[in-house]
């Protein structure tokens, strides 16, 4: 029977593996190799800065050096190193500016022309505020290139320095190194640790108070979603219990790059085992998650739909908890949603949730999630059709006679039958297994026969023998017994 | 070559083929190194766990360097066997143990010899194929980014050329065909790196493919025109492949594909329109229309194809066109009737242009059922008023107006129901009445095949749709058809009769009635029996699948036909015997006799003589000859004779029954049921006799049944047979070989317990007990081994009765139980009186909780092959069926009521206790 033997890396990720197959839970696969182009609608692992919110207006700064300043590498080389303070700022500001133009920035010259030693120990100047800024910009933007870029920065000895200098009375200068400590954390769960182990996090929040202004805000939580980010391993769950409570009341601001970037935040810490799912629930924060999945910005919206989805990827508990704050009455809109990566989301926490126990799965009935499942796996595009495939499944091994019915009746079976042509060998596999799960319910009704001819009249008996031909062997394996078992008694009818 | 397969495993041995294939003078050795080669690569590349690895380290590495080379340097018919080894070897080696393949094979992409070019393509291709179909996984995934890095760029690099040369050299026909190949496999292997997911280097560089593609597809030259009618030319492959193509990115990377699509559908479109009706262009045509079917139906898609005007032409210049029966059909239906029933008849029409029409009409039926209709409608009539002004030229526009009306209409079908669902726009019966109709009453039953064919097909499928009068009309219609030249029509006629005969109307029951065929019924079996003998129907499934439906219904109303029938039916089955070919038409033949028996011997059962006169010498002969695959129907209409006889066994069978021991016969899976029956049959109408007359055959019995215990797959038949010889035999008779029995039946338990084997035991243990008594069942076991009852009560009926399935059988379990509790002074004085409650709360247990199915997990395997009814090897006859036995029958009414009746005796015996 195709449902014991469905072994792959997907069933692998559920959370009750191998004990109890009605109890399907998938987590997020993100260790998994890509072939696609990275999400584009993912936060910013690292940024280039080029204008600073409350940085004072530039002309108004410096209104001198506008056109005193020489681009030239050498020259800058040889300002930078000069013992002159104003030569060194001069160099400093030109380097700068050469690191914010928008296109093709030589980082990599201005690392080889050995300048970060030389703006590292700029940054501890502290009665020389104009020089600390433009080197903590220039680093900031060295930092924002690639690993290896990041790694130069760090290497010279910048991270103490820029924590130390989150404490500076000048705002522009704290969010500058609030910035580059987010380019470092952003590089990876090593220099994310890093900083943790070099009290970043107290630092930072050190800095929220009811009058930081909006602008320093966004920069701090995009930096804190940094030090949540990342796994293997995940952050320590020490800094996740520091964070946690910052966050919550960031997520209850209304600016929303704030909210995007605190719900991401939340995302990458509970984008994990079911104890970091814990941890995150505990504070509480589902109820606003699942206001915020309502927030009529996509770049909130997209985060804690995400957040959820991985919530409801936890243990029936914390499913619940979800439920109960009204995620289902949310779902529907989202699985109608114009964007198809919404939708693809809101069907990935759907297949999670009918995953869970019939009562459960009883409340997906009672909240009408059935309809807007069987139009996404009509219409939706493929990577929503393939999690919706997977809830129909999940729904069918975990749901009672009554509800696999129900489902059959609302249209899904059609759905699925429907998707048997589509080119993914383990959407078909999956398929057969939810075609399997709807006759096992069926033999309970003793109406298999009923239900082998409604297949039929759909086209799926035709593409089920068709599958036998499959070149993948479980698929056609599964095809075969479905046809052995329930398709090849026709002549027997009548004794 | 056996010389070869034995020095094969000497080290040096491959390279030394590869030394004659490169070396050789002469092309046929090296042909033959080649293929040798290939052969010895495909047996002994894999390194199986546990098996030494066959050939040496060295070997393989030297094979590696160098037939890359080699096959690049061969000619074609070599290059071809080279590229399949390497591609064995690549799926062992390739990525990790061989990682400098890909980029051996890229740098010859820069060679500019397109035969070389080929070389590396078909390798790439069969390397890369198994993308299409296996499931994702990170090993997989990191092969297939692995691939992209080194191949992506030099294949579009590659795609970019070839067609610049294709255009310089546009005038050159030889070139021409290596660039278009070239093209086509560098299409295949788009379609191969793409499959699983978008890479991110195919999205970034989508504008070129597509716009290439696109061009392609619109591209046409007279010089790559093939004149061959059958074959696919490279122009049609070619376009095939990327109408594939398009169609996955349509499917799967929507997002990204829609800025494309459009284009694609006009050319596509435009495609079908300017190609042919030659049978070359098929799987192109086919494809195309699937393309287009398959995006009419996405709502983002629908208002390509809302507009009036290109519904109408879609309708017009796509579709009916693609409708319209061509030579090649023509030529089917006269020359090769199977295939074209196949086709037609059987739904193996999934890449035919016909079925792909009809899919795209489904398709569009979603969004646009009425305006589709509506134009549809005006075409039938069109066609069908060609087809009137001269039925003799134009008969085939009425084929094409037949197959619109049904690709309109039906909605969804079943064999069992035919069409179930109708376009309710489509009025079936007035068409019925007004074009089918005066086909099927046409005298001339051979004027128009393909016209008559339609109109029975029309009836067999919409036969749900149909009212019952209009059936009836039919039926003495089809029963003339039969009698048709044509091998499609008669077929068809016999098809669409069985296929009314199973319908059932309200309430279930029988739609057509034997009353209502009363006047019929000789013309019926007559015209039956006649399409027999027509030329290509001797063995005509559907002939002798429409006379096993007939008998059944008809009934008592064959009867008086059945002496002169069943001198057809033997006849045949003689013939048949000889050389055993259609499967199905003997499974029928088999039924047919059947119920032949059944129905005459039900109304008067002193006929089974007069049948078993006509049926033995055949049967003799087929067991003679040991026509295998009869054996096991010839056992079971046996078995349906002797359990139609009402007391002894008559000598014919008895002479029989020494045969039936033999050992080979029980070799064959597909004979153990209907032999276990046979000899069940024997048990049960001369137990007595046999003890008797032939004692001497016991232990041979016996041996049977310790063959079939020694099996987990036909352990129950042991059992069966087993129970019948305890219920039948006269226990003296068997006497001697209780106790071995038990023991065998011990062994069996100590060496392979499965569930069902313990359900069967529980049954016999349970039957022994209510025939011989519980003193005699506590007495056989404590004989064995002292104490062993109470073992057995404990370890083995206690805990596991509860899995007992059937009424039957858990009827003797509960009878027995009650009989051991009751009956069983053991069970009351001695150390077993501790098992007394247990046992009552496992028989009530039986009597009210569910039955417990679970299965250990380490049986799941095993069980559903053994499960008793799952039978491959074995045709089993619907109509020779056993009406289910139960051995206590009307002794025991209601087991409850015995359990209370009994425990109150006992408390009456021994009170108080």
């Amino acid at each position: 029977m195709p449902t014991k033997n469905v072994v792959d890396e997907r069933i692998a990720k559920f959370k009750n593996k191998g004990k109890d197959l009605a109890k399907l839970r998938e987590k997020r696969i993100s260790a998994c190799v890509q072939l696609r182009k990275a999400q584009k609608n993912e936060s910013f692992l690292k940024r280039r800065n080029i204008t600073l919110s409350s940085f004072p207006d530039e002309e108004a700064l410096s209104p001198e050096n506008k056109d005193t300043v020489s681009f030239r590498i050498e020259d800058i080389i040889k300002n930078v190193n000069s013992d002159d303070r104003e030569a060194q700022t001069r160099g400093s500001q030109a380097a700068r500016k050469l690191l914010s133009k928008s296109h093709d920035p030589p980082i990599k010259e201005i690392i080889d022309a050995g300048l970060l030693s030389r703006f590292v120990s700029f940054l501890s100047m502290d009665n020389e505020p104009t020089l600390q800024f433009e080197a903590a910009w220039a680093l900031t933007n060295i930092a924002s290139g690639t690993s290896w870029h990041t790694q130069q920065v760090v290497e010279h000895g910048a991270v103490t320095a820029f924590i130390n200098l989150l404490a500076s009375p000048m705002l522009h200068i704290s969010e500058q190194a609030v910035w580059a400590l987010g380019n470092i954390a952003g590089d990876g769960a090593a220099y994310r640790d890093v900083l943790i182990e070099c009290n970043v996090i107290p630092a930072l929040l050190a800095r929220i108070s009811p009058d930081t202004p909006v602008g320093y805000l966004r920069n701090l939580t995009w930096t804190l979603s940094n030090l949540c980010r990342n796994k293997n391993p995940c952050p320590p769950l020490s800094a996740v219990q520091q964070m946690l409570p910052s966050l919550i009341q960031l997520l209850h601001l209304g600016d929303k790059d704030i909210l995007s970037d605190a719900c991401w935040a939340i995302s990458y810490l509970s984008d994990g085992s079911n104890d970091r799912i814990d941890v995150v629930v505990r504070t509480g924060i589902v109820p606003r998650l699942v206001e915020l999945m309502n927030n009529k910005e996509l770049c909130v919206m997209t985060p804690a739909l995400r957040s959820i989805g991985n919530i409801v990827s936890g243990s029936d508990l914390h499913t619940q908890m979800a439920i109960d704050a009204g995620v289902l009455d949310v779902l529907p809109k989202l699985l109608r949603h114009p964007k198809p990566t919404m939708q693809k989301e809101a069907a990935w926490a759907l297949s999670n949730i009918a995953a869970g126990p019939c009562k459960q799965i009883q409340q997906l009935i009672t909240c009408s999630l059935l309809p807007p499942l069987v139009e996404v796996l009509r219409n939706g595009d493929f990577k929503t059709q393939k999690e919706a495939v997977w809830a129909v499944t999940n729904f069918t091994s975990g749901g009672t006679v009554e509800q696999v019915v129900h489902l059959v009746q609302s249209g899904a079976l059609e759905a699925i039958i429907n998707l048997l042509l589509v080119k993914d060998a383990k959407v078909i596999l999956v398929i057969l297994e939810a075609v399997n799960n709807m006759f096992m319910a069926a033999e309970k009704l003793g109406e298999t026969e009923k239900l082998s001819l409604l297949i039929e009249e759909l086209g799926g008996l035709e593409r089920i023998e068709m599958l036998q031909n499959h070149s993948n062997e479980m698929v056609y394996q599964a095809a075969h017994n479905l046809i052995e078992k329930y398709f090849s008694d026709g002549d027997l009818e009548e004794v | 070559e056996k010389f070869l397969e034995s020095v094969e495993g000497n080290q040096n041995y491959p390279l030394l083929l590869l030394t004659l294939l490169e070396k050789s003078q002469d092309n046929v050795i090296r042909v033959c190194a080649a293929v040798t080669f290939k052969n010895y690569i495909k047996r002994n590349w894999r390194i199986v766990e546990d098996e030494p690895n066959k050939i040496s380290d060295a070997d393989r590495t030297a094979i590696k360097a160098n037939i890359v080379n080699l096959m690049l340097s061969s000619p074609e018919q070599i290059q071809k066997q080279l590229s399949d080894a390497i591609s064995i070897i690549g799926r062992e080696d390739f990525p990790q143990k061989w990682p400098d393949l890909l980029t051996e094979m890229v740098t010859r992409f820069r060679s500019g010899d397109f035969h070389i070019i080929n070389g590396v393509l078909r390798t790439a291709h069969s390397l890369f194929k198994r993308y299409r179909h296996e499931f994702k996984s990170n090993e997989l995934w990191t092969e297939i980014k692995l691939v992209l890095d080194t191949f992506a760029l030099p294949l579009t690099e590659l795609f970019k050329a070839t067609i610049e040369l294709c255009q310089t050299h546009g005038n050159d026909i030889n070139a021409l065909k290596v660039l278009f190949s070239s093209l086509t496999l560098i299409s295949k292997l788009f379609y191969s790196l793409n499959f699983q997911d978008l890479p991110e280097f195919f999205e970034d560089n989508m504008e070129t493919w597509m716009t290439n593609f696109h061009s392609l597809l619109t591209l046409d030259n007279k010089l790559l025109q093939t004149d061959d009618e059958e074959e696919a030319g490279l122009l049609e492959l070619l376009k095939s492949q990327i109408c594939d193509n398009a169609a996955l990115y349509a499917q799967k990377y929507d997002e990204e594909f829609q800025p494309y699509l459009p284009r694609f559908v006009t050319a596509i479109w435009n495609l079908l329109v300017s190609t042919g009706q030659e049978v070359k262009y098929d799987l192109l045509v086919s494809n195309a229309i699937q393309f287009l079917a398959s995006v009419c139906e996405r709502p983002h898609y629908k208002h390509l194809f809302e507009d009036h005007n290109t519904l109408t032409s879609i309708c017009e210049k796509v579709i009916v066109p693609n409708m319209e029966f061509r030579s090649a059909d023509e030529e089917a239906f006269e020359d090769n009737s199977e295939e074209y029933i196949r086709r037609d008849l059987e739904g193996s029409d999934i890449d035919t242009r016909r079925r792909a029409a009809c899919d795209l009409v489904r398709g569009l039926c979603k969004f646009f059922e009425g305006p589709v209709t509506a134009i549809f409608s005006g075409y039938v009539n069109s066609m069908l008023a060609e087809y009137a002004k001269n039925p003799g030229q134009n008969w085939k526009h009425k084929d094409a107006a037949i197959y619109l009306v049904t690709s309109l209409a039906s909605k969804a079908q079943t064999q069992k129901h035919g069409i179930t669902q109708a376009n309710e726009l489509v009025n079936l019966t007035e068409f019925f009445v007004n074009h089918i109709l005066p086909d099927l009453k046409s005298c001339n039953v051979n004027e128009f095949p393909v016209l008559k064919a339609d109109a029975i097909k029309y009836v067999m499928i919409f036969r749900s749709q149909l009212p019952k009068e209009q059936l009836l009309q039919a039926v003495p219609l089809l029963m003339a058809h039969l009698q048709a030249e044509s091998t499609v029509e008669h077929t068809y006629a016999a098809h669409a009769l069985e296929r009314l005969f199973t319908m059932r109307g309200p309430n279930n029951v029988i739609l057509i009635t034997s009353a209502e065929l009363a006047p019929f019924t000789e013309q019926l079996l007559t015209n039956l029996f006649k399409a027999l003998t027509l030329p290509g129907s001797a063995e005509n499934e559907y002939i002798m699948k429409a006379i096993m439906r007939s008998f059944s219904l008809l009934q008592e109303a064959i009867v008086p036909y059945i002496p002169i029938l069943i001198g057809q039916l033997t006849h045949k089955l003689l013939l048949v015997s000889k050389n055993p070919s259609k499967p199905h038409f003997n499974h029928y033949l088999f039924e047919s006799l059947c119920l032949s028996v059944r129905i005459t011997c039900k109304a008067n059962p002193t006929t089974v003589s007069s049948f078993e006169e006509a049926l033995f010498p055949v049967f003799t002969e087929i067991l003679q000859n040991d026509v295998q695959e009869f054996l096991p129907y010839v056992f079971q209409v046996m078995s349906l004779l002797l359990e139609i006889h009402s007391s002894s066994i008559p000598a014919s069978y008895m002479a029989l029954f020494p045969h039936l021991l033999q050992p080979a016969l029980w070799e064959r899976t597909g004979n153990i049921p209907p032999l276990v029956r046979l000899l069940q049959a024997y048990l049960e109408k001369g137990g007595a006799s046999i003890a008797a007359s032939a004692a001497d055959k016991i232990p041979g019995l016996l041996g049977v049944f310790q063959k079939l215990i020694a099996s987990k797959a036909n352990d129950h038949q042991g059992f069966y047979l087993l129970n019948s010889i305890i219920e039948n035999m006269p226990p003296e008779s068997i006497t001697q070989y209780r106790k071995q029995i038990f023991i065998l039946l011990f062994q069996r338990l100590q060496s392979s317990k499965t569930t069902k084997f313990i359900k069967s035991f529980l049954v016999f243990v349970n039957l022994y007990c209510v025939k011989y008594g519980a003193i005699a069942l506590q007495e056989i076991f404590d004989s064995i081994q002292p104490k062993m009852f109470g073992m057995v009560l404990e370890k083995i009926i206690i805990p596991e009765v509860q899995k007992v399935s059937g009424t039957v059988e858990k009827k003797i379990c509960a009878v027995g139980i009650t009989k051991i509790l009751t009956e069983c002074p053991a069970m009351m004085d001695t150390e077993y009186t501790k098992l007394w409650t247990p046992l009552l709360q496992a028989l009530i247990g039986l009597f009210e909780l569910p039955e417990d199915d679970s299965i250990p997990d380490d049986e799941h395997f095993i069980d559903i092959e053994d499960t008793p009814g799952y039978q491959t090897a074995f045709s089993q006859l619907a109509f020779a069926g056993r009406k289910e036995h139960d051995p206590i029958g009307d002794a025991v009414g209601n087991p409850k009521i015995l359990l209370a009746q009994s425990l109150h005796k006992l408390s009456t015996a021994c009170p108080g206790r």
